[in-house]
């Protein structure tokens, strides 16, 4: 058994592929129409190659209501790791994420909350 | 973004997802965020990708959804509920944004085998359960994609 594929609810895949690839950076692995949604997943460019991302349309309400809430209370749903988080803060900022403060150490990891602008809060870390 | 204005944009967001009685117009809602209008556009877009009136739509359409899944109310009282006042321009936008009129919407869903009381699978899917129906080019690990 092993991790290979986990996912994020999405809003708007479409808008969702545009913000997981041209902002964050990842690229598209599967785009494959199911219905009204697609089965939509990343990786990202520096690895591990083959562990996916899926983003999932978040059409049931009872994930809406969920997400809805997460995000007003703050949490993050997913955490990404970055080799330097001044630099990545920078450049999301240039390209007009919001970010919930700066840049925050907290014991052996530095932090930075964002809005994937697809009802997700997102964090970055990087290992200190 | 600082805090309160995090709270204020999201507590904005509650209420224009609202639509019972107890929707409130926009400008309403803009006023009580505290933020001028421009800005209060703006960054609300800058946190949840959509502009407070597209939010408004999409509550309406995802509720229309369910209602017209959940199959008990006709088209006129489903826009009704989702707070529209003409029935052509609800199935205008019902049918720009999902594709289908809401009639057709309904029809399809009614044709769909649901377990009472939920929602049909194939329209409120958890996601993972399309796994089954991909084909089997989905499940090449990354080497194995980079060279076909």
């Amino acid at each position: 058994m092993r991790i290979k594929l986990t996912s994020i609810m999405v809003e708007d895949q479409t808008k969702a592929l545009k913000f997981y690839t041209e902002v964050l950076g990842f690229q598209k692995k599967h785009e494959i129409p199911m219905g009204e949604f697609r089965w939509l997943t990343v990786t990202s460019p520096e690895g591990p190659d083959d562990l996916e991302l899926s983003l999932e349309p978040n059409a049931n309400p009872s994930g809406k209501s969920f997400q809805e809430a997460m995000f007003a209370q703050g949490i993050p749903m997913a955490a990404f790791e970055v080799a330097d988080m001044a630099k990545e803060y920078a450049r999301l900022k240039g390209l007009k994420v919001v970010f919930k403060g700066e840049p925050a150490k907290m014991g052996p990891v530095s932090i930075a909350i964002f809005s994937d602008t697809c009802g997700n809060l997102i964090q970055l870390y990087q290992k200190l | 973004m600082d805090q309160n204005k995090f709270e204020r944009l999201c507590r904005a967001r509650r209420m224009l997802v609202e639509l019972g009685e107890e929707a409130r117009p926009l400008r309403e809602i803009a006023r009580e965020a505290g933020i001028s209008p421009f800005h209060f556009i703006r960054q609300f877009e800058a946190l949840f990708g959509v502009t407070p009136h597209q939010m408004r739509i999409r509550a309406r359409l995802d509720l229309a959804k369910v209602l017209l899944a959940a199959g008990e109310k006709s088209v006129t009282e489903v826009c009704m509920e989702v707070g529209m006042s003409s029935l052509g321009s609800f199935s205008d936008l019902f049918l720009r944004r999902v594709g289908v009129a809401p009639s057709a919407y309904q029809l399809r869903a009614r044709s769909m085998i649901v377990v009472p009381g939920m929602l049909p699978e194939k329209l409120f899917p958890g996601c993972l359960g399309m796994m089954g129906q991909l084909p089997a080019s989905a499940f090449r690990n990354f080497e194995e994609a980079r060279q076909a």
